[in-house]
């Protein structure tokens, strides 16, 4: 049987997911020191770091269907991404973008859909 | 592609699990192959070759 063990990269995520809120909340708080805040902006990243070793680890045990349905899901997820980055840059300079609905706090929830909506789209095909 | 992978394992009596676990792919796979909605690397097709005994041609047809 292919070893598989998916629970760490899971786990992985959510600990990089909750550090994010996390970081995100006590960044709202005032009166922090400018050397802490950004100490906070950083903290999720080393638990990014680790969900990136799982899933890759994940990804070179898994067999050569997961493989390529996993390939198709960012072979779609990635040029919407670059749609969506690109897309908005042309609206920053024709209409102006609210900061507070377009900022980077606001956009980065749409690259997990992307890869979740392909992940959809490559199973739907071979599975 | 066309395949026998369903005969063949009939004969022999096994799950989809069971065959999964001798090719050392996932279950998903072998019903993948099986329905005709994905089409094994070579090196896969040969080891579902030899684990059969038969030609790769035998088994996988256009």
């Amino acid at each position: 049987m292919v070893p598989r063990n998916s629970s760490r990269p899971l786990i992985a995520g959510v600990l990089w997911l909750v550090t994010f809120f996390i970081a995100r909340v006590a960044l709202e708080a005032t009166g922090i020191a400018p050397g802490l805040r950004i100490t906070a902006a950083l903290i999720p990243l080393p638990f990014f770091a680790a969900f990136l070793v799982f899933f890759i680890r994940e990804l070179r045990s898994a067999d050569e269907l997961e493989r390529r349905i996993q390939g198709e899901a960012l072979a779609i997820a990635y040029p919407l991404v670059l749609v969506m980055l690109m897309t908005l840059a042309l609206m920053e300079r024709a209409v102006g973008l609210k900061f507070e609905d377009w900022s980077y706090m606001h956009v980065w929830v749409y690259v997990p859909i992307f890869y979740l909506m392909g992940l959809f789209i490559a199973r739907r095909r071979y599975v | 592609m066309k395949n026998l992978l369903r005969e063949l394992r009939a004969e022999r009596g096994w799950s989809q699990g069971d065959l999964a676990e001798q090719l050392d792919v996932s279950r998903q796979t072998v019903n993948a192959i099986e329905t005709g909605k994905y089409d094994p690397s070579l090196p896969l097709a040969f080891t579902i070759a030899a684990l059969f005994k038969r030609r790769i041609e035998d088994i996988f047809s256009p």
